[in-house]
């Protein structure tokens, strides 16, 4: 198979794992400030979401897909809050290591490429309609 | 024969299936934008299928560097024949997926496809034409 419906869905997976990108953005935007409960304890860890290539056989081409979503590995930041139920021995809290700038910047490329990939849905779509003007002649 | 099978609709029917190939590589390069060590990929320039399907006759025979050797004659046939395959062949982009690369391509595909359909339906109409029916 391989005619405009399955480019069609090659875009699509692109939509899909843009969007879960999006999500991903989201979820570390929304707990920028989400710390730990206990003493000491760890706050919410950044996410970074990967992607990979698949071969899908029904399609007949290289789809892309939402690979594992790993966590950030660099160090979370302390801020002295004695009186935070999250403080430390110290009066030192952890803060999430995520950088709104990061974020919004992440967001703005995943726009972009989900842009890119609606606009081949569409020409893809011209394309089939034309082909279907061959028959009224 | 069908009118499928005359030679001009068959050259138009061959290059929209070049078209139609094309749009499904450019669809897999956009989607794999973001994709680590993902190479681009595109179709080799369409050539007509008089030239891709053709069984080339090539002649093949020894030469001599040194007129003072002895020419070699007969034995087998110098002939033989090259079988292409009619698929597209596809090549490697070389560099990384450029998001607006890809999207004028994805429009001048669009732009050339147009062109192709738009002279099937007028070759369609001509033969229309032929056949005493007006357009």
């Amino acid at each position: 198979m391989n005619d405009f419906l399955s480019s069609l869905k090659v875009a699509a997976s692109g939509l899909h794992a843009q969007t879960a990108r999006m999500r991903v953005i989201a979820e570390n935007l929304a707990n920028a400030d989400s710390t730990g409960k206990t003493p000491g304890s760890d706050p919410y860890l950044r996410q970074i979401p990967t992607f990979k290539t698949v071969f899908d056989s029904e399609v007949g081409g290289y789809e892309v897909q939402l690979g594992a979503v790993s966590h950030d590995q660099s160090a979370v930041e302390s801020r002295y809050e004695p009186g935070h139920p999250a403080a430390d021995a110290k009066g030192f809290v952890k803060y999430p290591n995520i950088n709104p700038l990061i974020e919004s910047m992440d967001m703005s490329a995943a726009q972009r490429t989900y842009q890119a990939n609606l606009n081949v849905v569409s020409v893809t779509r011209q394309m089939l309609t034309r082909t279907l003007d061959i028959l009224k002649g | 024969m069908g009118i499928g099978d005359m030679p001009l609709l068959a050259a138009l029917r061959d290059k929209m299936h070049w078209h139609q190939a094309r749009q499904m590589l450019l669809a897999e390069n956009v989607a794999n934008a973001d994709t680590p060590g993902y190479r681009g990929r595109d179709l080799k320039p369409f050539e007509p299928a008089e030239q891709v399907g053709q069984r080339l006759a090539m002649q093949v025979s020894a030469g001599a560097s040194n007129p003072m050797y002895i020419p070699l004659g007969g034995g087998t046939s110098p002939e033989f024949a090259v079988q292409q395959g009619t698929g597209f062949e596809v090549t490697p982009e070389g560099n990384d997926v450029n998001l607006e690369d890809e999207m004028m391509k994805v429009a001048s595909n669009q732009m050339d496809y147009q062109a192709v359909t738009t002279l099937y339906s007028r070759s369609l109409q001509m033969i229309r034409t032929a056949i005493g029916r007006s357009a």
